[in-house]
């Protein structure tokens, strides 16, 4: 009986803290490490949701006529339909899940358009550096007393691996993940080791480098990814949601002429992998892989999905019509 | 987390098992526990294991005292062969011979190249622990285990594995083996310990490491105020780090009904550097006390004996935290403070004269601290030069003021329980003060901790 009053007294006290902590330090707190929290409450009713990393947005550096996002650019295809978007520089399908899942049932918002970037899958962006904050952002994302996620942050418990740790889980899948080609193509470390551009030092040889690092390596059904995508096709069934799937465009182009055919054909055959997967799920995927020029991308000395003005609205404009079958 | 939710199954399952399966268990999880740090690392403790536990066997299987030496002197070997190896190796090479031409730089790249192995977690304190056995058995003052399991339990025993306290053969096999019933008890010290060693290592030390980091790193720009403050903070960083650690760790142990013995009783208080030693890192400057300067004669030995042997004590107490000059010079002023004290100042103090005693043990204690953070010697001459002599107007420091009042609220409760534990303490208090304390610990610690991960200090030695 004692024990059992020291109980009840225990989770009473551990409800009024909590709601002493959401009343008080919360909001801070969270806008500070777990800015999209709060932005999903903002955004709940309106009509579409453009959920993506970095490549929404213009280049910093460049001036352009008309800088806005590639959301804002599909907007103008429905006038009438309000849009917004969650950006997160680094993010990927892991945080979008997360987001998801809070999302506000009681929301009006019921269609999103979610960026697949083909690098996030590969060993580099699925081991960043970068994964340690995105993970601590995280832990705001669940529907659990708000007080004992900050306990969970507190107490570090996410994965924190450092750096060194996540460098070496990349090196080891470089150098053992199977790729579909004779040797010395096979791994990543083996493909890098015969680039045809020279010394390490050459810049053109570290950019090859860099294609067949990002690109080099085989999506299936166990990738962490794939499995944070199906995870959120799960939400959406549950939900009545409508998904529209963007695999972004990358720079086909250079890697070609840097590296050749091999590659290129191999990140074709992922592509259609994630594109016929989610099909066969019933969702929309838009596959812009190969829809830009080597022009239209504006980092010249890594790859990535930042685009010019030209190629957002190429992309824009292919994703709204899509999104017309299934919005009007 | 994952260290609660081990805990929590450990102490559930220890319950539930009968008591002659109950050490299994433990030896089981206390491997499991170190081999989860670093799986190669077992293989260390292993060794200092079974060395130890036949070395024991050997020592009290004869009479002969030349055999015994020798039983002992594979003990000792094997363990300072360890730490030599692991912790002192590489220093000695750099910091030793290479400076004054022993070895060239060709052989010195050669050696850091063959031997860049990480510090195993805990080495200094396990060996120490099964140190102490052998010692003890070749002294008669302990019964050697028979069961190499049951003393495999004596050297990992998991609450104190990693950063101790150095136990007593005399004090924790016994416990450890000892039929124990469910208590409420035993959950409610060990809760109360761990709640309170939490909240001194996440709200007071790891709230002003930063600082602390700011400081010392940037010592040529911060003013003379800042560094004084610096070493002010450290020192208050370094105590609440190791004594939240300890505290969790007796909490831990207390958890499963075995009692740790204590480690830290409020060191600040204290009036002189002998009584500073009596209550800092207690269970290490007692094994110092018992396995080193009583052995080489204690105090019923010549001045110079006894001045050399109080040096030595101290430089090997300094030199056990660390492979540096530093930890050498930190050992050193505490030696040399404790001589200064016992040839020219009367155990008698009068009332009176109490603070300003006071003040100079602190201001020596927080001087030592400046060398025990920097990473050379010249670093910290560099930063007692400019803390005197610093015309900077400081660096901008970030601090949460909140900082300030847990470090006061620290130190206060340190002084409140002098002598005595969180536990007996709230034992006296009434139903609301207690559960207004747990309330206060359990709010600070969840929205008031740091979210950087800062791994407790004493780990790294």
């Amino acid at each position: 009986m004692k024990i059992t009053l020291k109980l009840i007294s225990l989770v009473a006290m551990l409800i009024a803290l909590n709601w002493m902590y959401k009343q008080s330090k919360f909001i801070a707190f969270v806008d500070e490490h777990a800015d999209q929290y709060l932005q999903l409450e903002k955004i709940k009713n309106c009509d579409v949701i453009y959920i993506s990393a970095s490549s929404n947005f213009p280049p910093e550096n460049i001036q352009e006529a008309d800088p806005r996002k590639i959301s804002q650019f599909i907007s103008d295809y429905f006038p009438t339909f309000q849009f917004e978007a969650i950006n997160k520089p680094a993010s990927h399908a892991g945080v979008y899940r997360k987001l998801l899942h809070i999302f506000p049932k009681d929301s009006e918002a019921k269609t999103f358009i979610i960026t697949m970037n083909m690098r996030s899958f590969g060993p580099s962006w699925v081991n960043s550096d970068l994964e340690t904050a995105l993970n601590q952002s995280n832990v705001f994302y669940n529907h659990r007393p708000v007080l004992f996620n900050r306990l969970l942050l507190s107490l570090n418990a996410y994965d924190n691996k450092p750096a060194y740790e996540r460098n070496e889980l990349v090196q080891t899948q470089w150098a053992n993940d199977p790729l579909p080609f004779e040797a010395p193509k096979n791994t990543v470390k083996n493909w890098c080791a015969v680039e045809k551009w020279g010394d390490w030092r050459n810049p053109t040889r570290q950019l090859a480098d860099q294609f067949i690092k990002q690109y080099g390596f085989v999506i299936d059904e166990n990738n962490s990814r794939v499995k944070d995508f199906d995870a959120i096709c799960e939400i959406a069934e549950k939900r009545s949601y409508r998904l529209v799937f963007n695999i972004l465009a990358e720079n086909i182009e250079t890697a070609d002429s840097l590296v050749g055919k091999d590659l290129t054909s191999l990140m074709t055959q992922n592509a259609k992998w994630l594109e016929s997967r989610y099909s066969e799920k019933g969702f929309k995927v838009v596959n812009n892989l190969h829809i830009l020029k080597a022009s239209n991308f504006t980092d010249k000395d890594f790859p990535t999905e930042h685009y010019d003005e030209e190629g957002r609205k190429i992309i824009a404009k292919n994703i709204a019509s899509s999104l017309k079958t299934i919005i009007e | 987390m994952p260290f609660l939710i081990f805990l929590l199954s450990v102490v559930a399952i220890y319950f539930i098992l009968p008591h002659r399966w109950r050490w299994m268990l433990l030896l089981a999880a206390s491997y499991f526990f170190y081999g989860y740090w670093k799986i190669e690392y077992l293989g260390l403790i292993l060794l200092s294991t079974v060395v130890d536990f036949f070395a024991a066997q050997f020592i009290a299987s004869t009479d002969d005292h030349l055999k015994k030496k020798i039983g002992l002197s594979i003990s000792l070997f094997t363990n300072l062969g360890l730490l030599v190896l692991f912790k002192y190796s590489g220093w000695f090479m750099t910091d030793v011979l290479h400076p004054i031409s022993a070895i060239s730089d060709s052989q010195l790249n050669g050696f850091q190249n063959f031997w860049n192995f990480a510090l195993p977690v805990g080495i200094s304190f396990y060996t120490f622990q099964t140190l102490g056995y052998s010692i003890d058995v070749y002294y008669g003052r302990a019964i050697p285990e028979k069961n190499p399991f049951k003393f495999a339990l004596f050297v990992s025993f998991f609450p104190q594995l990693v950063a101790g306290p150095i136990e007593r053969f005399s004090h924790l096999h016994k416990q450890l083996f000892k039929e124990q019933k469910f208590n409420y008890t035993f959950l409610q010290q060990g809760g109360r310990m761990i709640l309170y060693g939490l909240f001194i290592k996440m709200c007071v030390a790891d709230n002003i490491s930063h600082v602390v980091d700011q400081i010392f790193e940037q010592q040529n720009e911060a003013s003379a105020l800042q560094l004084v403050l610096g070493a002010l903070l450290f020192g208050i960083q370094i105590y609440s780090d190791f004594h939240g650690y300890s505290l969790i760790a007796i909490g831990t142990s207390r958890l499963l009904g075995i009692e740790l013995m204590d480690n830290f009783n409020a060191p600040y208080t204290a009036t002189s550097i002998r009584e500073f030693w009596s209550k800092w890192h207690i269970s290490l400057s007692t094994w110092f006390r018992d396995y080193l300067f009583i052995p080489l004669g204690g105090s019923r030995v010549s001045r110079l004996k006894l001045t050399t042997n109080i040096l030595i004590v101290f430089i090997v107490s300094g030199l056990w935290h660390g492979a540096n000059w530093t930890f050498v010079a930190w050992g050193a002023i505490h030696g040399c403070s404790y001589l200064m004290e016992r040839w020219f100042i009367s155990k008698d103090t009068a009332p009176w004269l109490k603070f300003p005693r006071w003040i100079a043990t602190m201001s020596i204690v927080f001087i030592a601290w400046v060398f025990f953070r920097s990473e050379s010697i010249e670093m910290a001459a560099n930063y007692i030069t400019n803390a005197v002599s610093s015309e900077s107007t400081g660096i901008h420091l970030e601090w949460q003021a909140v900082s300030i009042s847990f470090i006061g609220i620290f130190l206060l409760s340190d002084i409140h329980f002098k002598n005595r534990s969180i536990h007996s303490w709230l034992n006296e208090q009434g139903a609301i003060i207690r559960w207004s304390v747990y309330a206060f610990l359990i709010f600070s610690i969840s929205c008031f901790a740091g979210i950087t991960n800062h791994p407790f200090i004493y780990f790294q030695f």
